[in-house]
C-alpha cells in the first residue's frame, strides 16, 4: 500500500464508525512529546472525570501517564528516530462502566519478550501481593534509571484485569508490542 | 541576608511539576501540584541536595509539608529517597515529620499518602483539605 495520497472522505467515515463503534475516546499516532503527554492526559482526565467518578478518573490517568512515559523514555534510551518512536495510544470506554488504555509501539525483540515474562507472572499476583512487590521494586534498581518496572506494577494495581500484552516479529531484530489495560 | 537567601530553595510548578519552597530559617519544605515531569530525578535531585546541606549545617527540626494530587511512578520512587533520608536523620535523634495533604475528593492522594506512610516510624501526618 505505501504511503497514502491522503484520508479521503469515504475512509473519514469508515475510521468514523470505527472509533463509534469501538467507543474510542482518543487515539493517538505519532512521536510522543512531553508536552503533548501532558495536554492530552488533562483534556482526557477532565473528560472522564464528567462520566465517572474522579478515582477512576485518576487512575485511567495515572494508566495513560504511565504507558506514554515508559514508551517515550524507552524511545529515548534506544535512540530511536521519530518513525520508529511512533506509538499508538487508545484510550476507550469499556463495558460495565470501564475504560481501556492500550498502546503499541516498537520494542527490540529481546525486550519484548522479557516485557511479555513480566507481564504474565504479574498477572498471578493479588492486589495484595502487587503492592508489596511495588514497595520492594522501589527500593531496587538506580534512583536515576527508567524502567517498565515499576509502572507495569502500577497498572496492574489499577486495573480491573490481568494486563494483556503480544508481541510480533518486525524486520530489523524489533518487534511490535501491543499492551491493553482495562481500568 | 544575601546568604540566607541562597540558602532557601524555590521552584515554580508547572503543568507537571509541583510547586517547591524549601525555607532554611523555618526547616520547612513544601511542595504543592502534581508531580510527573519528564525528568523527575532531575527534580528530586535538587531538593534532596537542600535537605542534605540543611542536615548538615543545622541542628534544627525538619518538616515536609506535602500537597501532592498525583505523582507518577518516577516521582514515587525519588519521593521515596527524601523519606528514606529523613528517616535516616530520625534514627540519629533529629526531629522530622510529614504532612501529607490531600483533596478530600481524591481518594487516590490519600491511599498512596497512607501506603507511603506506614514504612516510617517518623510522624507521618495524613490530612484531608475540603475541597
Amino acid at each position: 500500500m505505501g504511503i497514502s495520497a491522503g484520508l479521503s472522505l469515504k475512509q473519514l467515515g469508515e475510521l468514523q464508525k470505527f472509533c463509534s463503534d469501538q467507543q474510542i475516546l482518543i487515539c493517538l499516532n505519532g512521536p510522543n512529546s512531553q508536552s503533548l503527554i501532558e495536554e492530552i492526559g488533562k483534556a482526557m482526565r477532565q473528560h472522564i472525570a464528567t462520566q465517572t467518578e474522579d478515582s477512576k478518573a485518576m487512575d485511567v490517568f495515572s494508566t495513560y501517564i504511565e504507558i506514554s512515559q515508559n514508551i517515550r523514555n524507552y524511545a529515548i534510551q534506544k535512540n530511536y528516530d521519530a518513525a520508529t518512536s511512533s506509538a499508538t495510544v487508545i484510550i476507550a470506554s469499556h463495558p460495565q462502566g470501564r475504560y481501556s488504555v492500550s498502546a503499541a509501539n516498537l520494542v527490540e525483540t529481546t525486550d519484548g519478550q522479557r516485557l511479555l515474562e513480566r507481564i504474565k507472572s504479574l498477572s498471578q499476583y493479588d492486589k495484595a501481593e502487587l503492592k508489596q512487590l511495588y514497595k520492594t521494586q522501589l527500593r531496587e534498581g538506580e534512583l536515576n534509571a527508567g524502567g517498565a518496572g515499576l509502572g507495569l506494577i502500577e497498572m496492574a494495581r489499577r486495573s480491573s484485569a490481568p494486563l494483556e500484552a503480544s508481541l510480533e516479529d518486525r524486520p530489523g531484530g524489533k518487534a511490535f508490542f501491543a499492551l491493553r489495560v482495562i481500568v | 541576608m544575601a546568604n540566607q537567601h541562597v540558602q532557601n530553595l524555590t521552584i515554580e510548578s508547572s503543568q507537571s511539576s509541583p510547586s517547591v519552597i524549601a525555607d532554611w530559617e523555618r526547616g520547612v519544605i513544601m511542595m504543592r501540584g502534581e508531580s510527573y515531569p519528564e525528568n523527575s530525578f532531575s527534580l528530586y535531585e535538587k531538593i534532596l541536595d537542600w535537605l542534605a546541606s540543611y542536615l548538615e549545617a543545622s541542628p534544627r527540626s525538619l518538616q515536609l509539608d506535602l500537597e501532592l494530587n498525583y505523582l507518577n511512578t518516577s516521582s514515587v520512587r525519588a519521593m521515596i529517597e527524601l523519606f528514606d533520608n529523613l528517616q535516616t536523620a530520625a534514627e540519629n535523634g533529629r526531629e522530622v515529620s510529614v504532612i501529607w495533604r490531600y483533596d478530600a475528593r481524591n481518594p487516590r492522594a490519600a491511599e498512596l499518602g497512607q501506603e507511603l506512610g506506614e514504612d516510617y516510624t517518623f510522624p507521618f501526618t495524613i490530612l484531608a483539605i475540603d475541597p
